[in-house]
Parts: structure tokens; C-alpha cells; sequence
């Protein structure tokens, strides 16, 4: 199973926990089962049409999915995902 | 509330200063505490806006990911993010709000002749259409 880390600021809707172990053969699979794992964590990452958010930048391993296949990349048990939030702005 | 240690608080200002007249920005790396955040350390983060950094911050997400990485090595998490707004108050623009994110705290610091002036620190909400000023607590 591959590891997805949790932000803090999200664990408190992945009961507590600063990782967690799902399956899938793609990113985009381990992100639905994460989230049918844990529901709460689903408008955090999703829009309403089931897009991720566009603050929601998801890393497999070093590298932004963006630039793969994005959530079609194929994931092995040995990968970590990260979720990294997108952030600019200014006066 | 966010409260932030002095030795982190003196990195933020000096990148500010350093950036000036030029925004920069950062990672606040800490603990949740008390219903509240704690920040003890910060770390200066490249702008990656490519144009005018006078009115303009972009994180590298890449970097963000060594961040985060750095913090739960050290058993702390990314509590909030902080930049800089030269030669103008440290509100919460209309481009802050619309690329925030609802996870973080943002710390604005204002830099005025180079000089750092005041901060305060914003909690953008999860629709990005308000960010409610929270308790800032620093030591100088």
C-alpha cells in the first residue's frame, strides 16, 4: 500500500493520523479511497464536481503529478504521496 | 492565536528586511498548543514569482515539499505561512485571499523605508472569500 502523508491541519479528518496506508493502482484511486476512508477529507481536496482543489497540489515521491499523468500516475506500495497546499499573492 | 518564539520572529523580519523593497516569504514551522498555534522556528523560502517581486510572492511547491519534510523530522508541522508587504500595511489583499489556503495561518509583516513597521495574521477561510484577523503574539 502506498503512503499518503497528512498535513496537520487535515489529520483532525483522518482520525488523528499524520500518515496513512491505502490502496490503488493510481494516484487518483488512492485519493478516492483515502477519502471514502475518510469523508471529512473530501472537500478539503475535491471541488464540488470531484476535481481536485485548485490549492491542492499532489506530490508522488519528488514529483508534482501535475507533471506525470496527474491523478492517472500509477502508484506502487513502495511510493509516498504528499499533499502540498498551492500558495501565492500580494499587496 | 499564533504565537511565535523570538528566534523565529527575528528570521522573519530579517527576510523581510533582506527582500525589501521586494516581498518575500516563508514556512512558520511549530506545534499546535492550547487551541492555538506555537510557532518555533521559521524558514525563508525563495519567491518564485517570476516578474515584479515588488507586489508578489509565489511559493515553490517543490521547496514546500522539503519543508514539510524538514518539520516532521523535527516532530513540528508547517503552522502558517508569512510574507511581506513593502512600503504598505500588512492586511490581506484581494490576491492573498483568492491564493490562500484555509489550512494555514498567514502572517503579513509590513516593511516600510526597509524598516519592519507592523504584522498582523490572517485564517482565510475554505472558500476563499474572507480571512478573519487572529491574535498575534511575538516578541521583538
Amino acid at each position: 500500500m502506498a503512503k499518503i502523508l497528512i498535513p496537520t491541519p487535515l489529520r483532525q479528518f483522518a482520525g488523528g493520523n499524520d500518515a496513512v496506508e491505502v490502496s490503488g493502482a493510481t494516484v487518483g484511486e488512492i485519493l478516492d479511497q483515502l477519502t471514502t476512508t475518510h469523508p471529512d477529507l473530501r472537500k478539503n481536496l475535491f471541488n464540488d464536481e470531484g476535481k481536485l482543489r485548485s490549492f491542492v497540489n499532489v506530490y508522488l515521491n519528488d514529483e508534482d503529478i501535475r507533471y506525470l499523468s496527474k491523478t492517472a500516475t500509477a502508484a506502487k506500495d513502495s511510493d509516498t504521496i504528499s499533499i502540498v497546499p498551492s500558495i501565492a499573492g500580494g499587496r | 492565536m499564533i504565537r511565535i518564539d523570538k528566534a523565529a520572529w527575528d528570521v522573519m523580519v530579517a527576510h523581510a528586511r533582506a527582500a525589501y523593497p521586494r516581498e518575500c516569504c516563508g514556512a512558520m514551522l511549530g506545534v499546535e498548543a492550547d487551541g492555538g498555534r506555537h510557532v518555533m522556528e521559521a524558514r525563508p523560502m525563495r519567491n518564485a514569482f517570476e516578474g515584479a517581486q515588488e507586489d508578489t510572492y509565489q511559493l515553490d511547491p517543490a521547496e514546500q515539499l522539503q519543508v514539510e519534510k524538514e518539520a516532521r523530522a523535527k516532530g513540528m508541522s508547517v503552522m502558517g505561512i508569512f510574507h511581506s508587504h513593502p512600503d504598505c500595511d500588512a492586511y490581506f489583499s484581494k490576491r492573498d485571499l483568492e491564493n490562500s489556503c484555509p489550512w494555514y495561518s498567514f502572517v503579513v509583516l509590513s516593511v516600510k523605508n526597509g524598516e519592519f513597521d507592523h504584522a498582523n495574521s490572517f485564517l482565510p477561510n475554505f472558500d476563499q472569500t474572507e480571512a478573519p484577523k487572529e491574535t498575534l503574539e511575538y516578541q521583538q
